[in-house]
């Protein structure tokens, strides 16, 4: 098992007595696509705002490869592609793709690569607030991709993509993780979230309830997880809805 | 080439994006298109009133000051900046700081390891050169007062400019901490408007009650600018609009860390203000001032001041006048104001038992100024200069200096109609500015 490329110990968020995040610790490690799962509420758009420093938090470390990262240093390990945003609405998408790799620092010869698996070329002349939703997220994608930052967050991912849209995206960050780049994902739907990640991080009520492959969870959760409980084979929501 | 290398560095690209954002900002262009008939307005306006005193033949001395251009003029011109300033470059600010937070667009951008404080200043450096353009209509009017054959005397038009600039920064920078403190661009919009017109207040309560009250309000905005309008450029007012200007714009980069903790923010925020007052408290101290009109407006004639400079001991002068008496605005405005530049070591107290002195009519001593010149005294009830002047001489053993017709300002009567004002304030500059935001919004 290779070492964790970040390994987040005993973090705690609340909002005034609302205890978001409760010593949530888990690991990622190098090169994988690993998914964040839990239902609505459970605290995982809160887990990646105070990993990507965009939030602060009351307790607990963030650590890339096994040395703490104070906020500002995380700016550069950690980038995070936040939910639900129009960054820059009066800019095309192709400016935000250039400025992405001015202004972070990322690979310019990735861009033509990005535009083509995010199948962005229809639009890229559009400016982002003129977007469809399902368009806007695959723009705001593109930037994250861009960015040199060694592990990626991304917030839903496929929020707002129709079925196929879906798929190819999925395809496009596994590939993407395939070049050398670590992906955290957080994914509301089960499927989708089974179909592209390796490991999963699951999340309930601000608690880290599970942590693993799919196999590994099912061991965790038991007899009412185990597959075929539904009768329909192998299946993770079984497994969410045990440990949830 | 140095610029070359910045071209590709972050600051360059958040430069850039800052101007663009400023670009397709309605904000912007609201300012811009309304500030070329507000100063036209303006101009006109002062244009034709001097062109009706001009035309009275009144260029003895003694009337002269009514035909500086400065006051005249330029004043009027400049003060639909002051206007701008106050009621539309507040939204340009608030639009180009609080827009990253409404598109989500400061959560990408804070994850660069750049510092938040260069961040504000790449905004204000794109906002100062904003308000510069929007200055561009006085700009013009100076070259169509040229073209008219007006005079125009350098120093004090570079004062009254400098004077309006430092106001701008002042708005920038409270627009800026309103916004990045507050969620909402129309919170942050209140609070500046709130300030703003807070200042008012204190001037009219200074104006009311005097006292601390006066020390204090010399340093708004309004009092600010009112200064530089006559062509008096004060090192503690400069000091004092930079450090407020500093303040603000680092209050702004202290809450822009949106991942630090509130308490942090809150903690720096207190020590960002603790320090800015100390400096205020500092820069009061500095007594260095200079007059840049031509007519020496801010100023006694060179004879008197040669001989005021050779008076080395303290004059502390008691003036019993209540703080609406306009006796005391006229002494205040007339006199102390320039004694305070020529004699740094005056102390002046006001005495007064009410605010308007409507009832101390009849009290003991009150419309008297009680002298004490390194123990020597003197009183009496003379509020003009001459009075005054005569009074510290005579403390003080000095001769009077004869009165010459040299010195005296003879002003620039200047007797023409605003022509073609009009033509380019209502219909050039807002075609212009007009055709300037269609072509960008096609780009």
């Amino acid at each position: 098992m290779p070492d964790p490329a970040v390994t987040v110990d005993g973090l705690t968020k609340s909002y005034g007595r609302l205890a978001a995040l409760s010593d949530v610790s888990f690991t990622i490690r190098p090169g994988e696509v690993l998914g964040l799962i839990g239902p609505n509420g459970a605290g995982k758009t809160t887990l990646f705002e105070c990993m990507a420093g965009v939030l602060p938090f009351e307790a607990g470390t963030v650590k890339f490869d096994g040395a703490a990262l104070p906020t500002r240093a995380r700016a550069s390990r950690i980038f995070y592609v936040p939910d639900a945003i129009a960054p820059w609405p009066t800019e095309t998408v192709r400016w935000a793709l250039d400025f992405t790799v001015g202004f972070f620092g990322g690979r310019a010869d990735r861009k033509a690569e990005v535009i083509e698996r995010l199948n962005l070329s229809p639009f890229v002349s559009s400016r982002i607030g003129t977007l469809s939703k399902g368009q806007r997220k695959r723009a705001v994608l593109g930037i994250g991709m861009l960015t040199p930052h060694p592990v990626l967050l991304i917030d839903e991912p496929f929020d707002g993509l129709d079925l196929r849209q879906t798929r190819e995206v999925g395809g496009a960050l596994r590939e993407h993780a395939a070049s050398g780049r670590t992906l955290f994902l957080s994914i509301h739907q089960i499927s989708d979230a089974a179909r592209v990640c390796d490991r999963f991080v699951l999340l309930s009520g601000g608690r880290v309830r599970g942590e693993g492959t799919v196999d590994q969870l099912m061991a965790h959760a038991g007899p009412s997880g185990s597959p075929g409980s539904n009768g329909s084979g192998f299946d993770l929501e079984d497994v969410v809805l045990a440990l949830t | 080439m140095w610029f070359l290398r910045l071209r590709d560095r972050p600051f360059a690209w958040l430069l850039a994006k800052e101007w663009r954002e400023l670009l397709a900002s309605r904000a912007w262009w609201v300012m811009l298109l309304l500030i070329g008939p507000l100063v036209g307005v303006s101009f006109v306006s002062a244009v034709r009133t001097y062109a009706e005193l001009s035309g009275l033949n009144g260029t003895a001395a003694g009337v002269g000051e009514a035909f500086s251009p400065l006051i005249g003029v330029w004043a009027p011109t400049f003060s639909a900046c002051e206007l701008a300033a106050a009621f539309l470059l507040p939204f340009v600010a608030i639009r180009v700081v609080a827009g990253d937070k409404q598109s989500g667009a400061l959560k990408l951008e804070s994850q660069q390891s750049m510092r938040p404080a260069w961040r504000v200043a790449a905004k204000a450096v794109v906002l100062l050169v904003a308000w510069l353009i929007a200055s561009l209509p006085a700009g013009v009017a100076v070259i169509l007062w040229r073209a008219y054959g007006g005079s125009v005397y350098p120093p004090e038009l570079i004062a009254l400019a400098f004077g309006h600039v430092l106001n701008a920064g002042l708005t920038i920078a409270l627009a800026a901490a309103a916004a990045s403190l507050t969620e909402h661009p129309s919170t942050a919009a209140i609070v500046t408007l709130s300030v703003t017109v807070g200042t008012w207040i204190l001037n009219f309560i200074a104006a009311v009650h005097g006292g601390v009250w006066q020390r204090i309000a010399e340093y708004t905005p309004t009092a600010m600018v009112a200064q530089f309008q006559h062509g008096l450029v004060r090192l503690d007012v400069t000091l004092a609009a930079v450090t407020l200007t500093i303040a603000g714009l680092a209050i702004a980069a202290v809450w822009m860390q949106i991942g630090a903790p509130v308490l942090r923010r809150a903690s720096a925020t207190a020590f960002v203000l603790a320090v800015a007052g100390a400096v205020l408290l500092g820069v009061t101290f500095t007594g260095r001032s200079w007059d840049l009109s031509e007519a020496r407006i801010n100023s006694f004639p060179e004879a008197d001041e040669q001989a005021l400079a050779r008076i080395r001991e303290p004059l502390h002068m008691e003036v019993h006048f209540a703080p609406e008496d306009p006796r005391r605005t006229d002494l205040e405005a007339k006199t102390l104001s320039k004694l305070r530049r020529a004699l740094p070591k005056l102390q002046v107290t006001y005495v007064s038992a009410t605010s308007t002195g409507l009832f101390e009519q009849t009290s003991a001593h009150y419309g008297e100024i009680f002298y004490d010149l390194g123990g020597r005294h003197a009183d009496n009830r003379r509020t003009s200069a001459d009075g005054v002047l005569e009074t510290i001489y005579s403390l003080a053993g000095i001769a009077p200096p004869a009165e010459s017709d040299d010195s005296v300002f003879r002003g620039h009567p200047l007797a023409v109609p605003p022509r073609r004002a009009g033509t380019v304030f209502y219909g050039i500059w807002p075609a212009l500015v007009a055709a300037a935001a269609l072509w960008h919004r096609r780009v």
